[in-house]
């Protein structure tokens, strides 16, 4: 599923970024790999950016970015 | 015998503390101004510190030194052509993780480098104890703990830079990637060496191998052969088969893949039980229906606190130039012989200049002041979350409001607040939008004509003026963003650091900074022009009316251009061209030139010296009296009288009223509003984007759209009026 459907406060795991190189190496660089986990924290009002956690700190990503990045729930735990 | 200079980049991810640890180190040396062509704020530093004399140069924050944004591509030419001795790295230790990945890679731009691990008190107490020690010894590299809040291990990151500089030759421990790939890497370097080895002696070898691989070929300055071409092109192919990954990826995560292996074996954490502040308040500041109200109060408050507490002091300066320092001045000057002319030169030109720089001051002081406090306690950055949505439209994102809001005060400050946008084409963006956000100075004049003109429609016209002006900017805006600036943005990728108080050292320092910078280098501008203004009113020597002098003779050159518009006569045009200088004296030249009088007279009176310096003192002691009540009148508690109203001469009034009609008046308001910013705008726009390109196109294109507006305007309203 895409990040941008996912739900606020689920754990998720990336599974691809779909972005043009120089983006998606700055997305990699933040830690945002393949395996890393990810979590959806808050959204902004009127369809605005969303609050995520990764590693130790959190990241605004826009809408259109998020659609992006697919993502597979975590399961257990 | 002579100091050795040691020559100390500092490097680092924002939102490290950098900022403070630099104000830490180098104190009030610094000095800020822009990175040579480029719209990105730079700072440096020279000062002794034992028996050295260090050389600190601020290099922009960045995440990774991948050659893709302008801040990076500046961090990795300067650290590749001008080969700092040292590099501090400052490092966020309540995030260690990711803050290494910039450390490996100056690793690989073998970069000499001490770790500056910040924020190490509020890591211990968030339970993250990092082992020193053992990061030292797996990296290769010295670490020393600090917090620059609490100006703690400032000492240690100093001795460990000159340590770093009297060792000379680099330790070298490379961080290994898998077996396979490090083969590639070394087969890589060997065949470099062998058909084009310059570009070992202009690059660190495994940084070249590495972007090469990436494909990050930007800071090459020389072709590359073809063989080498070839071999990257077979490396990437044999990574993709083995990995199944394209090679940016993999490397990347290579990296990480070090990066979490070092972590691992340094972090330890222990819980802590504690409450998380930064979760609990952005439950409130980012919250979907109260995140926006409680946005626009804190945009109300800042904007009430600078423009409303610095007033006092505008006005303090203001009285103190006028009434005391140039009076005394022209006084001097008579009593020893000196002509009319001189001290009106003196007294109205030079000190009337200097006059124009110091208005200035109190209110960029105050403003940041505010902004240091909303960009350290990590406010800014949820501003920018919450408006991005909007701002997105036009291709801007959620930072450029707060400067758009403050240029209704005043564009020159609004101007310089677009220092926190890093993005330098965002940055240009935004700052060709701010002159058409109708600042105070304009809204004096809008006062003046409504009051003769609209009598029934104040507020209605008033705001039509202020709509326009936005209006036009985001016409502007949207031009420009399909033309000239439609190359691929990045995407918008925002971190949201934990909220922090900042010291009140920090923003004092900070705002003094960079009120200095204003100070030394738009003083001289703003200085020469209203110079050049005052001449063109006073020559030839000996002219009494403004109609005869060189002023009235351009005045009377250019209103044919103003014809079309409606108010083709040459007081408007002179009116409009002394309002380059500040837009609040469009109406005292309007005043100058329709009485037709001689040129203000300074009232001779004499002046006691003693009795001044009291009544500057008391003046000053007011100011800040006036400034605490109205610090407290923001937050609802009202002291201060009603407002005093403004008060025109009754022959300027008639006068005006004869010369314009309704329909030419609104038109000259709306050219008003959207022409030519004034001069000390235009400067700050130059100092602000590094050249003098950008405040050209600015003028040009708020001179074009003024003429395009107001023609139209007058236009259709000679079919309905």
């Amino acid at each position: 599923m895409k990040l941008s459907e996912a739900e606020k406060g689920k754990r998720y795991r990336i599974c691809s970024l779909k972005f043009p190189p120089h983006m998606k190496r700055k997305l990699l660089e933040l830690g945002l790999f393949p395996g890393q986990e990810i979590e959806i924290v808050q959204d902004a009002p009127f369809g605005g950016p969303v609050k995520i956690k990764v590693k130790d700190y959190c990241l605004a990503l826009r809408r259109s970015e998020a659609e992006n990045i697919e993502v597979e729930e975590k399961n257990g735990r | 015998m002579a100091d050795k200079i040691i020559k100390v980049a500092v490097a680092g991810n924002p939102n490290t503390g950098k900022t403070t640890l630099i104000n830490a180190i180098a104190g009030t040396n610094l000095h800020v101004g822009n990175w040579p062509g480029v719209t990105l704020e730079k700072k440096e530093a020279r000062f002794k510190y034992r028996d050295y004399e260090i050389h600190l140069i601020d290099l922009p924050g960045t995440y990774s030194l991948s050659n893709d944004t302008a801040e990076e591509k500046i961090a990795v030419e300067f650290l590749i052509k001008e080969k700092p001795d040292v590099v501090i790295d400052v490092v966020d230790s309540t995030n260690l993780e990711r803050n290494l990945y910039l450390t490996v890679q100056l690793l690989e731009l073998e970069a000499p480098l001490v770790v500056a691990l910040n924020m190490w008190d509020e890591a211990k107490s968030k339970g993250i104890d990092i082992d020193v020690e053992k990061l030292e010894k797996l990296l290769c590299i010295r670490a020393v703990p600090t917090s620059a809040v609490k100006e703690e291990g400032i000492k240690e990151l100093l001795d460990a830079v000159i340590e770093i500089y009297e060792r000379k030759e680099k330790p070298k421990c490379v961080l290994h990637f898998e077996d396979q790939v490090e083969e590639h890497i070394k087969g890589l370097i060997d065949k470099i060496k062998e058909v084009q080895p310059i570009l070992l002696d202009l690059y660190p070898a495994r940084y070249l191998a590495l972007s090469l691989i990436e494909g990050n070929t930007s800071f090459i300055d020389l072709s590359l052969s073809e063989d080498i071409q070839k071999y990257v092109q077979n490396v990437r192919k044999e990574i993709e088969k083995l990995y199944h990954k394209d090679p940016v990826t993999f490397i990347v995560e290579e990296r990480y893949s070090i990066i979490i292996s070092i972590y691992e074996q340094v972090v330890k954490k222990h819980v802590v039980k504690s409450v998380d502040i930064t979760f609990l308040l952005d439950k409130v500041f980012l919250h979907k229906l109260f995140g926006l109200p409680i946005f626009f109060l804190l945009m109300w408050i800042l904007f009430e606190f600078t423009f409303e507490l610095s007033s006092p002091y505008v006005d303090w300066l203001d009285e103190t130039l006028s009434s005391f320092i140039a009076p005394l001045t022209a006084q001097l000057l008579s009593s020893l012989g000196a002509s009319e002319w001189l001290q009106s030169f003196v007294s109205e030109g030079i000190i009337g200049g200097v006059g124009f720089v110091l208005v200035f001051v109190p209110v960029l002081f105050f403003l940041y002041v505010f902004m240091a406090f909303l960009e350290g306690s990590g406010y800014m950055a949820r501003a920018a979350f919450l408006m991005d949505r909007f701002m997105s439209v036009l291709g801007l994102s959620g930072k450029s409001f707060i400067p758009m809001i403050i240029g209704f005060g005043c564009n020159v400050p609004a101007v310089y607040a677009t220092r926190t946008l890093e993005n330098p084409k965002e940055k240009i963006l935004t700052v060709l939008m701010i002159p058409f956000m109708s600042c105070g100075a304009r809204l004096t004049v809008y006062a003046f004509f409504v009051t003769i003109f609209f009598t029934q429609h104040k507020t209605a016209v008033i705001m039509s003026l202020y709509l326009l002006g936005i209006a036009v900017a985001v016409i502007i805006a949207f031009i420009l963003q399909k033309t000239y600036f439609k190359s691929q943005s990045l995407p918008f990728i925002l971190e949201l650091p934990p909220y922090r108080l900042p010291t009140m050292r920090f923003i004092l320092r900070n705002a003094w900074i960079k009120t200095r910078a204003f100070l030394y280098e738009a003083g001289t501008f703003i200085l020469a022009t209203s110079v050049v203004i005052w001449f063109l009113l006073h020559f030839p020597v000996g002219v009494k009316k403004t109609e005869d002098s060189v002023f009235g003779h351009i005045s009377k050159a250019i209103a044919p251009v103003f014809e079309p518009l409606g108010f083709g006569n040459w007081q408007a045009a002179g009116a409009l061209m002394s309002g380059f200088v500040a837009k609040e004296v469009v109406i005292a030249t309007m005043g100058n030139i329709y009485a037709g009088e001689v040129i203000q007279e300074t009232e001779e009176e004499k002046i006691d010296i003693k009795e001044k310096l009291v009544q500057m003192g008391t003046g000053f002691l007011q100011a800040n009296v006036e400034a605490g009540k109205k610090l407290l009148s923001i937050f609802g508690i009202d002291l201060a009288g009603g407002e005093e109203e403004e008060e025109f001469e009754k022959t300027l009034l008639d006068t005006v009223k004869n010369a314009f009609t309704p329909l030419t008046a609104f038109s000259f308001l709306v050219f008003l509003l959207l022409y030519t910013p004034c001069m000390a705008t235009v400067f700050a726009i130059k100092q602000e984007l590094g050249s003098w390109k950008w405040a050209g196109i600015s003028v040009v294109i708020s001179f074009t759209s003024a003429w395009i507006v107001s023609f139209t305007v007058y236009h259709i309203g000679k079919i309905f009026f």
